[in-house]
């Protein structure tokens, strides 16, 4: 029995070790100089280290990539979360005609896959006049989420009616029954949405490719791949640039693994 | 009574309408307007044209296209097989519990949450023929990305590397989910491992399979960012997958109405996929034993 356990320790390892292994490259070669790169092996140690490549970054205008990005990420996820909200709130908590009509609705949308409206979205933006803007990036994902809605919905039906009922006996609103009885009781639901819309929107690529343009709205993705294509040979300031745009998630990784992986299998999605 | 039902009405439309807005005009709008944009010729800049099933018939008789969609369907044989397996196997090393178990299937789930993008420009590094990893560490050339046989298995090898340890997850908590007495009765009966693996585990993951299948192949067909990155679309074809033909069509030779006729087949083509699975999962059989 010990030694299955020890072929299932090795087998895990392996598998650890190839999942790592470019990561740990690419943050080796992120601090090797491109001279060493150049006239060196490139698989050698950093000799000294340096971080002459991330300053390097810093000259390509990365510091803005990263604001946008941050500033974008953090513009959707909250109102993407409050108007998630709300709308789930309506479906799960109250009853007025079109309700269920209108829930299947927003079912029916989980079936349009992102990449199909990347086309008439980028049409309507241009006659908008609002091509290459801030507001372009974040408008098409502001308001809310069918996914996020439907899994919050199934949350807030959980949630016993005599708690509701108890806070409306006391006077209070809806605004009030949300934000003092509904949301503390979904704790755990509202962690994981915002973990998931972090983890997309951080990352997202094709449609801040195609809507924005030049240096004034480029995203960290956007930045990384236009780097990429203009300095093909210089791998080790490519290599700081894949290291800035994953470097957030993997620290919110580190802090909140455990949250993570329970969010993947709760939502299924990205 | 009626009063109350009028407030409801009124809160629920009031809490509703930020989210209608965005579904009507993001997400059901789109599709009214790619169906229209399918008829029309449009360069990005100019004004737009009809143009009649002009697209339509050159889309259809399109050689490039059509290599498009065999490169995607064969990028979607290679990759979906391939995860799921590899999946399912790590889920079956870590269901056995040994302590630091936690740690291993965290990690696996590492390239998985990380810029798609970002990990196609770092393994573009790692493949490079001359000062890449493998080369430098193999000590010859190898053209993985460039050489027209090697380019597909590779975009996908790095896709698979990508979405195990995504996987792993839902296939251990399908394999956590099965009941240990189950398993324990078939083993007093003197069933096997690969018996009790083929006779009870297999049957009892069918919904969990069915999911990973699903979800694998309709994220496959619209991967994007890795060949964007790693080939874009090269050599000689082998690696334009569909997502990148309609985005080289609408933003590179700014034929849209084309691209739109192309979203429009990707579109019925994963509706497909998605339909089966709402078949299955409603007559799915249920494995309650209780």
């Amino acid at each position: 029995m010990t030694s299955r356990n020890a072929v299932v320790y090795v087998l895990l390892a392996v598998g650890a070790l190839i999942t790592l292994l470019p990561f740990g490259l690419g943050l080796l070669t992120s601090f090797t100089s491109a001279q060493q790169f150049n006239t060196g092996s490139p698989l050698s140690l950093p000799d000294p280290p340096t971080l002459a490549n991330y300053l390097g970054l810093a000259d390509a205008g990365f510091g803005r990539a990263i604001a946008v990005t941050a500033v974008m990420t953090a513009v959707i996820l909250v109102s993407q979360l409050t108007f998630s909200v709300a709308a789930a709130y309506a479906f799960a908590r109250l009853d007025f005609p079109g309700r269920d009509g209108l829930f299947w609705v927003y079912l029916a949308t989980l079936m349009v896959p992102a990449t199909v409206t990347v086309v008439p979205l980028y049409l309507m933006m241009a006659q908008l006049g609002l091509r290459n803007t801030f507001w372009a990036l974040v408008l098409p994902f502001m308001f809310g989420s069918p996914y996020a809605i439907f899994l919050l919905r199934e949350y807030f039906r959980s949630i016993p009616a005599d708690l509701i009922r108890a806070a409306r006996m006391d006077g209070a609103s809806t605004a009030d029954v949300i934000v003092h009885v509904v949301l503390p009781a979904s704790r755990s639901i509202l962690v994981t949405l915002a973990l998931i819309t972090v983890v997309s929107q951080w990352n997202s690529f094709m449609w801040p490719l195609v809507i924005t343009s030049g240096s004034s709205w480029r995203v960290l993705t956007v930045a990384t791949a236009g780097l990429q294509s203009q300095f093909d040979a210089q791998w080790t300031l490519v290599m700081a640039a894949t290291t800035v745009a994953m470097v957030p998630l993997i620290v919110v990784f580190a802090l909140l693994g455990r949250n993570i992986v329970r969010s993947i299998v709760v939502t299924g999605i990205k | 009574m009626q009063h109350r039902r009028f407030r409801d009405t009124a809160t629920g439309y009031a809490l509703l309408a930020p989210s209608l807005f965005g579904v009507a005009l993001f997400l059901l709008l789109p599709m009214l307007v790619v169906g229209w944009l399918s008829l029309q010729n449009w360069d990005l800049l100019g004004p737009i044209r009809f143009a009649g099933l002009d697209n339509w018939r050159s889309v259809l008789t399109d050689a490039d296209f059509g290599r498009s969609l065999l490169a995607t369907a064969g990028f979607v044989a290679l990759v979906v097989p391939l995860q799921t397996a590899l999946g399912l196997v790590a889920a079956a090393l870590l269901a056995r519990g040994l302590p630091g178990t936690g740690f291993f299937r965290t990690l696996y789930v590492l390239p998985w949450i990380c810029s798609p993008l970002a990990i196609a420009v770092l393994w573009r590094w790692i493949l490079a023929p001359t000062d890449g990893a493998i080369s430098t560490a193999v000590g010859h050339r190898i053209e993985w990305l460039t050489d027209p046989a090697l380019a597909l298995p590779v975009v996908s090898a790095v896709t698979v590397w990508t979405n195990v340890g995504y996987v792993t997850l839902f296939f251990l908590a399908g394999l956590l989910g099965i009941p240990a007495d189950v398993q324990n009765a078939a083993r007093l009966d003197g069933a096997g491992g690969w018996q009790r693996f083929r006779h009870i585990t297999l049957p009892m993951l069918r919904p969990t399979l069915f999911f990973v299948l699903v979800t694998g192949i309709v994220s496959a067909a619209q991967v994007f960012d890795t060949v964007y990155a790693l080939t874009g679309g090269g050599p000689q074809g082998r690696t334009d997958l569909i997502a990148h033909r309609i985005y080289t069509e609408a933003f590179g030779t700014a034929a849209v109405g084309r691209a739109a006729v192309m979203t429009l087949i990707l579109f019925a083509l994963l509706l497909g996929v998605t339909v089966i699975q709402h078949l299955y999962f409603r007559k799915r059989v249920s494995y309650d034993l209780t």
